[in-house]
């Protein structure tokens, strides 16, 4: 049945942009750094003996912002999508559960951010080697950089798909999306329990990977209680 | 008796408001049955409760002899359903739409064909919905409801946003439903005179309570007949026969009699013709439904 329920999520995003978006999103973080280094290569290639450690350190400034963005704008598309015409009634009424229903649309939205991982890691090497950075190419540290924020920020999409679902007024996820981009945006300063400062992977233990482990066990506990959340209520 | 539909003490609370009060449903095989009410009485609340969309505050509800808490989803494997406005998305054309809800139902691609030509979208199937009129959009979630050949079609107010001719077209469809497909169908509405036309049984709901619950001919019995008769100097006539001890009413002009036997009217008229008044009309008026269904409504409003 998810199986099913995964093709018809597909079916509906036709048309609606959710690629371009998901492609937007890497894109336009590496397209910040052509920016950067088509205005002043020289001196950032002067800044660092390690020209690909400088490059992967400018472009994770911006990878966090552009995750948590992309989550508020596609979990609010996927729920507007029923939201439209209150087509959650209609969804509702067929032989599904409604466990089946919300893991559908989770497993979309973390595919698509998966996807979008992907492509980062792919237009991150491919700008650096446009570059001409070195021969050295550090493998770990570029998978690194594009995967851990998208396990980080589990917890965010988790916590986003609860509130787009359930909220009647689609002004309350905005407010929220608004309010996490601000957060992440000023992650510096936050503390480390804060689930905005996550993807930036900074914390307290200067080891990032506490982050990616914290991001998947909240995340799932935030899923599932969106999850149990979805399914006590009536449909609206 | 065997109910296709069978709710026991069907309650639902809001907070402080009671939108359904131990409501009583019973339909039976094969019937179309005319789920009526005012506005407001609770007609969609009941309905959605039916479709597992809402839990009830209290009591029971049975489909198929099974309990909906129990085996929800086999339940509405056999159940189709509308409720309320039309659910559909715009982006995607009638086809895809069909083919969102079919993927999930596991019913064969040639229904989608099938429905379509009953509602008559066949030339539209790939035009996006978007640009449907009301009535285009209301065809293709009646054609949805029927993707899955069901048992139980439930059909919130099926023909809002229609035209005439749409319907006609509508109120023909579901009348052939229960003989050639062996449907049960409830259908709500608050018009009476939509379902005075196709329902074999009728609920009538006000307030979230049922009020009458039968077969739509024991309701028609309680049209009561009134002959009115118009005379000249009609006050008069009427003062005559009241103190012939006639059973009449005066009311508008207009003389009205009690006792409808063929013998009684005749007597009157003979009276009315003896004592020099002119008859210029005998004339049978029948209460139609829609004045029981006001009256029913009403009453409970008093209360």
């Amino acid at each position: 049945m998810i199986r099913r329920l995964l093709q018809v999520d597909f079916m509906k995003m036709k048309r609606k942009g959710f690629w371009f978006l998901t492609f937007l999103g890497p894109f336009g973080v590496v397209a910040l750094q052509m920016v950067n280094y088509g205005l002043r290569k020289d001196y950032l290639l002067q800044q660092s003996e390690d020209n690909w450690g400088h490059y992967l350190g400018n472009i994770t400034v911006f990878t966090p912002l552009a995750l948590v963005l992309g989550i508020v704008i596609l979990t609010s598309f996927i729920a507007s999508v029923e939201n439209e015409t209150n087509a959650w009634k209609q969804l509702l009424a067929l032989p599904v559960s409604k466990l089946s229903v919300y893991l559908s649309k989770f497993t979309v939205l973390a595919g698509l951010l998966f996807v979008s991982s992907i492509l980062l890691a792919v237009f991150t090497l491919s700008f650096g080697i446009f570059l001409n950075l070195g021969e050295q190419i550090p493998w770990i540290e570029l998978l690194k950089d594009s995967f851990y924020p998208f396990f980080a920020g589990l917890p965010v999409l988790a916590l986003h798909l609860w509130i787009a679902t359930v909220s009647t007024n689609q002004g309350i996820p905005i407010t929220v999306g608004v309010l996490g981009t601000i957060l992440t945006y000023s992650s510096y300063v936050l503390p480390d329990w804060v689930i905005w400062k996550w993807p930036s992977l900074n914390n307290g233990w200067n080891e990032p990977v506490i982050n990616v482990w914290l991001g998947i066990g909240i995340g799932l506990l935030l899923y599932i209680g969106g999850m149990l959340d979805f399914a006590r209520r009536d449909v609206k | 008796m065997n109910y296709m539909v069978e709710t026991k003490g069907l309650s639902k609370r809001f907070g402080n408001e009671t939108a359904v009060k131990n409501l009583e449903l019973k339909i039976p095989k094969g019937e179309v049955y005319g789920f009526l009410g005012p506005n407001g009485a609770g007609k969609t609340t009941t309905i959605r409760m039916l479709l597992g969309l809402m839990k009830p505050t209290s009591g029971s509800i049975h489909i198929f002899n099974q309990d909906l808490t129990k085996e929800k989803i086999s339940i509405l494997k056999k159940v189709g359903s509308l409720v309320e406005n039309p659910s559909y998305y715009p982006h995607l054309t009638a086809y895809e739409n069909l083919e969102a809800l079919r993927k999930i139902l596991g019913v064969p691609k040639k229904r989608i064909y099938e429905v379509l030509e009953t509602v008559r979208l066949t030339d539209v199937a790939h035009k996006k919905v978007k640009g449907y009129s009301l009535g285009m959009k209301q065809r293709l979630v009646i054609a949805a409801s029927l993707l899955n050949e069901p048992q139980l079609l439930i059909l919130d107010e099926p023909t809002n946003g229609l035209d005439p001719s749409g319907i006609i077209e509508i109120r023909d469809l579901i009348k052939r439903l229960p003989s050639e497909y062996g449907m049960t169908v409830l259908i709500s509405s608050h018009l009476l005179s939509e379902i005075d036309q196709i329902a074999t049984s009728v609920g009538i709901i006000s307030r979230g309570k049922m009020i009458f619950q039968d077969t739509i001919e024991t309701m028609r019995e309680h049209a009561q007949i009134k002959i009115s008769l118009k005379s000249s100097n009609s006050h008069r006539a009427y003062q005559s026969l009241l103190t012939k001890g006639k059973q009449v009413d005066y009311k508008d002009g207009l003389i009205y009699l009690d006792d409808q036997s063929d013998e009684d009217v005749a007597e009157v008229v003979n009276s009315l013709v003896h004592d020099g008044f002119s008859i210029y009309r005998v004339e049978e008026e029948k209460r139609s439904l829609e004045d029981i269904f006001l009256q029913m409504t009403s009453k409970e409003d008093v209360k």
